[in-house]
């Protein structure tokens, strides 16, 4: 099964879960967590399902497109249960058996891994799950977003499409994965790896990223102060990801480094508190 | 006689914690029982991680029935002028359920009351457990737990299912939305789908067998250990890890050993990286030779029954594989720049907010080392020593900070003592493990350890009674185990005098908390090793700075107290101690003119007589020696006593034999203050 009907089978699965099927967000991020469609929907009381791929753009795992693991981005898969039905476990056993694997004949497991973000404000409970071996997904029971306590409690699962394919496909490197029955992901994905590595190892102005988190930090602070919760988020989420250009870079020293986290979380717990005090008072 | 049986679902428990949560179920069960009289027969525990079960056999029908004495009104407003019962009588009788005639009275602290006496049927013992259980369940802690329902109960993990049978009977209950049952569930995969039905406890193990969860911890253990045999190639031995057997018993419901193996090729890594990928990443056992090499094959426990097709196996060796890719490649680019141009960039990479980087504090260790021997190898050591935490192989493995190190160093041609050195710095890491073997990487961890204690302390960072975040005791009693080890004679003051100096203003009271925690770790690790807690306050109340000599006075006092010369002498030193403590003022020298009776010149010329052997032997450590000449001292020091009033009206007399004893005292307090040794009855522990 090549990596783009396993991207359709497991939103077709969810689609029929009654899940919302989303696109990925249209600003940089580090991992599916931080599509809206989650940090914000987590919070608050309303029901919600929803799932969508995001790529993830991670700079200081770039490799030039030359290892077989290692990427600068890479697609997750992320599906959002609220509340987490009693079943979610077995609901997402069965996710893994509409893609033809034979669970019976494999060793899988779930092994405590609790998720945490210190920039987001967020964490919650729950494991890697482990397929021979291999971790293919994050498994957690969020607790708190942007310093929120949460209820009701949602089950996220997020799935690491390259190692799905990789494990479906038997394949030694993610960039020999077929894409499609023509093209692999090599052949879609290498120019845009090495030219992101280079980019972020090499290239990435510092001192204009400085200021573009300047920027960023001073226009979601503005935006808060206006009511406009979503654009704010935007705006965190850029200095979220100018944080980590500037961290490949080598560029951030070690107080910097603290004061820059806690200045991303701050925006993550404004925004979220901001979110939920608005939430009653947006014109339908 | 009637079996509980209750077994607790919820989705999977850390592996490590499964023990514990299994001992306070099974205890909070028990209490329940003994608190309302019930006798329990025999307890069985079982587990996996997706349950906690306890079965308790032995269990009566009905607690027994007990006498209950109910204290009413005072009498003086339960009975009216004419003697006769009131209202408030009447109603507490009715209250009660006892009639109005059958009222007592009794007299209390606070005068006499109507008392009523009446006997309370026991309770059924099932439906004391069912309204006990939840209570139980909720009662357990956890390291960390989490929130899933409304209500915001706490747990490892949401609760799944309850099962709860009083012999073939369900004990009815409820928690957070789970009813109590029959059913429990057996292996995800294997365990055919749907519930799994028990009729009666006595089924319970074997039902679960049949659908592939052994819930017997000794049987799952009994089936890796037998495995992990039958699956190692002629030759080969599974490189022993207890630690990791015990793991896997918990992280799996039907435990199956499978082999796999790598490429020749990634043996080249260094045996501690590639043994640490397979352990702590992979979970994996290593394998080695009859001479110890180690092999290119790993075995690993799967969660499942085969691998009929080879598939498992595949996927393993090749996650396996992906991570050596790594680890190879680490070894490879690390290796391209020298420790020594790496010490530099540990400006960058923080050792403690407060304590600054990893380079500031590779300068204080260098420092302190400077103080503790002249040698340009421990040198070079401390200032290498951190310089892998810019790698990236220990970026990826924490872990193996310092061996990583040493490693490199060796590999960069430096030499033995210096590699050495760095890769065992961070030894002992616990109680049980080795300290360096080499004295140079004995002074760098002693220095290292130092360094951050009084670090900590000085920015205010302390370990309290319940908890010590940073690991201080860790550090302090990782410093005293190497001490002892390596016979060091390295002050416990300067060591700490020298650490101090790195930092700014660390007072005289800083200095003080340090020297008791380490203190406190001595005691520790002393007892550890079979000192009587009497010998240990001996000693210690004559001081320990110097670790490895107070280990010896131990041994020494240990050896010799049981001895019936040193017992009479410890009881006489006693009271030297209480008559010395009468004096306060200002003691001239002996003066030999004024030793008036026999018994005094006696005792002054059989110590002078020690003196000199004494000194030697205090000199060259020979502390049993020490002890055994002075408990000759004993006829001398009783007649003494029997004979001679010390504290006689005269006072030069009496100045004079004050001044006898307490040079003799001084004497034994090079050793220990043996009025501290409990007589007649030594303790063991």
């Amino acid at each position: 099964m090549n990596f783009q009907e396993i991207i359709h089978r497991l939103l077709g699965y969810w689609m029929e879960r009654d899940c919302v099927v989303q696109q990925p967000y249209d600003v940089e991020v580090g991992a599916g967590t931080m599509h809206p469609e989650t940090f914000l929907r987590v919070l608050g009381p309303e029901p919600y399902r929803v799932a969508y791929v995001q790529p993830s753009r991670r700079p200081a795992d770039g490799r030039y497109g030359e290892n077989p693991n290692r990427l600068y981005k890479h697609y997750q898969l992320q599906v959002i249960l609220k509340p987490a039905p009693e079943d979610i476990q077995d609901q997402y056993l069965d996710s893994l058996r509409a893609l033809g694997i034979d669970l019976a004949g494999h060793d899988l497991r779930f092994e405590e891994d609790n998720w945490e973000s210190p920039t987001l404000g967020a964490w919650g409970i729950g494991w890697q799950v482990l397929l021979d071996g291999m971790e293919i997904t994050q498994f957690t029971y969020f607790q708190q977003a942007g310093g929120q306590d949460l209820m009701p409690i949602s089950g996220e699962i997020t799935y690491g499409l390259e190692r799905i394919a990789a494990f479906v496909n038997d394949a030694e490197s993610v960039h020999d994965l077929p894409w499609n029955s023509r093209f692999t992901y090599g052949e879609v994905r290498k120019r845009e790896e090495y030219e992101f590595s280079r980019y972020s190892f090499e290239l990435a102005d510092v001192d204009m990223h400085f200021t573009l988190f300047d920027l960023y930090e001073r226009e979601c602070r503005r935006c808060l102060d206006n009511g406009c919760v979503l654009p704010a988020f935007d705006y965190c989420l850029k200095c979220s990801h100018t944080f980590n250009l500037l961290d490949s870079r080598s560029a951030i020293s070690v107080t910097q480094r603290v004061d820059l986290i806690a200045r991303v979380r701050a925006l993550a717990v404004a925004v979220a508190g901001a979110y939920v005090e608005e939430d009653e008072q947006v014109p339908v | 006689m009637n079996k509980f049986l209750f077994e607790l679902g919820t989705e999977e428990i850390p592996a490590d914690m499964i023990a514990g949560g299994l001992e306070q179920l099974s205890r909070g069960l028990r209490a329940v029982l003994e608190e309302n009289g019930v006798e329990v027969g025999a307890v069985s525990e079982f587990s996996s991680p997706r349950r906690l079960a306890v079965l308790i056999e032995g269990l009566p029908e009905r607690q027994e029935d007990r006498e209950e004495t109910v204290q009413g009104p005072p009498r003086s407003i339960a009975f009216d002028d004419q003697d006769q019962p009131t209202a408030a009588a009447r109603g507490f009788a009715g209250k009660v359920g006892v009639a109005v005639q059958e009222l007592e009275v009794a007299e209390t602290d606070r005068g006499e009351y109507l008392v009523a006496r009446r006997t309370v049927e026991g309770l059924p013992v099932p439906d004391l457990l069912a309204r006990a259980l939840p209570a139980v369940v909720g009662g357990i802690s956890w390291p960390k737990t989490m929130v899933w329902t409304e209500s915001r109960f706490r747990f490892i993990r949401p609760l799944r299912w309850l099962l709860a049978l009083w012999n073939g009977e369900v004990l009815d209950f409820e928690l957070e939305g789970v009813h109590s049952g029959r059913s429990t569930h057996g292996h995800r995969f294997l365990g055919g789908g749907g519930p799994v039905e028990v009729a009666h406890p006595d089924g319970y193990v074997e039902a679960l067998r049949q659908h592939f969860v052994l819930v017997d911890l000794e049987e799952r253990r009994a089936k890796i250990a037998r495995e992990l045999q039958q699956q190692t190639p002629e030759g080969s031995s599974v490189l022993p890890d207890p630690d990791l057997e015990r793991t896997v018993a918990f992280l799996n419901e039907f435990p199956t050993v499978l082999r796999g193996g790598f490429q020749e090729r990634f043996l080249e890594i260094p045996r501690e990286v590639l043994v640490t990928v397979m352990r702590h990443h992979q979970k994996y056992f290593a394998l080695v030779d009859a001479e110890g090499r180690l092999q290119p094959w790993f075995l690993t426990v799967l969660n499942t029954e085969a691998d009929a097709k080879g598939n498992i196996r595949k996927g393993h060796e090749r996650v396996l594989e992906a991570r050596l890719e790594d680890a190879a490649f680490f070894w490879n680019t690390d290796r391209q720049k020298p420790l020594a141009e790496r010490v530099e960039a540990l400006a960058e990479v923080m050792f403690q907010k407060e304590l600054g980087s990893y380079l500031q504090k590779t300068e204080r260790i260098r420092a302190i080392c400077a103080g503790l021997a002249d040698d340009p190898r421990l040198d070079e050591a401390a200032r290498l020593c951190k310089a892998d935490l810019t790698c990236d192989m220990v970026f990826e493995m924490p872990e193996l900070q310092g061996i990583m190190g040493g490693l490199y160093a060796r590999a960069e041609g430096l030499p033995e003592p210096v590699w050495k050195a760095i890769y065992e710095h961070y030894r002992p890491l616990a109680f049980e493990d080795d300290p360096p073997q080499t004295r140079a990487g004995a002074l760098l961890s002693l220095a290292d350890r130092a360094d951050t204690v009084v670090g900590c302390f000085s920015a205010g960072i302390r370990p309290t009674s319940s908890s010590d975040p940073f690991g201080l005791r860790r550090q302090a009693q990782g410093a005293v185990q190497i001490l002892l080890e390596h016979r060091l004679e390295v002050s416990l003051g300067r060591l700490l005098e020298l650490a101090a100096r790195g930092f700014e203003g660390v007072g005289p009271d800083v200095l003080e908390q340090v020297r008791e925690i380490f203190e406190g770790r001595v005691r520790y690790v002393l007892r550890e090793k079979g000192f009587d807690y009497d010998v240990l306050n001996a000693v210690f109340a004559a001081g320990v700075d110097n670790v490895y000599q107070a280990s010896r006075r131990c041994e020494a006092l240990q050896g010799i107290r049981g001895e019936a010369d040193f017992e009479a002498l410890a009881v006489a030193f006693k009271r030297m101690r209480n008559i010395l403590t009468k004096e306060t003022d200002e003691l001239p020298p002996l003066r030999e003119d004024l030793l008036a009776e026999k018994a005094e010149s006696n005792l002054y010329q059989a110590f002078s007589r020690l003196q000199p052997g004494v000194d030697e032997d205090l000199e060259a450590g020979n502390y049993a020696e020490v002890l055994r000449a002075l408990a000759g001292l004993r006829a001398p020091v009783d007649r003494f006593f029997d004979d001679v009033m010390v504290l006689t009206e005269e006072a030069d007399l009496r100045r004079n034999r004050l001044r006898l004893l307490t040079d003799l005292s001084a004497l034994f307090l090079q050793v220990a203050d043996i009025s501290e040794v409990v007589v007649a009855r030594p303790s063991r522990p």
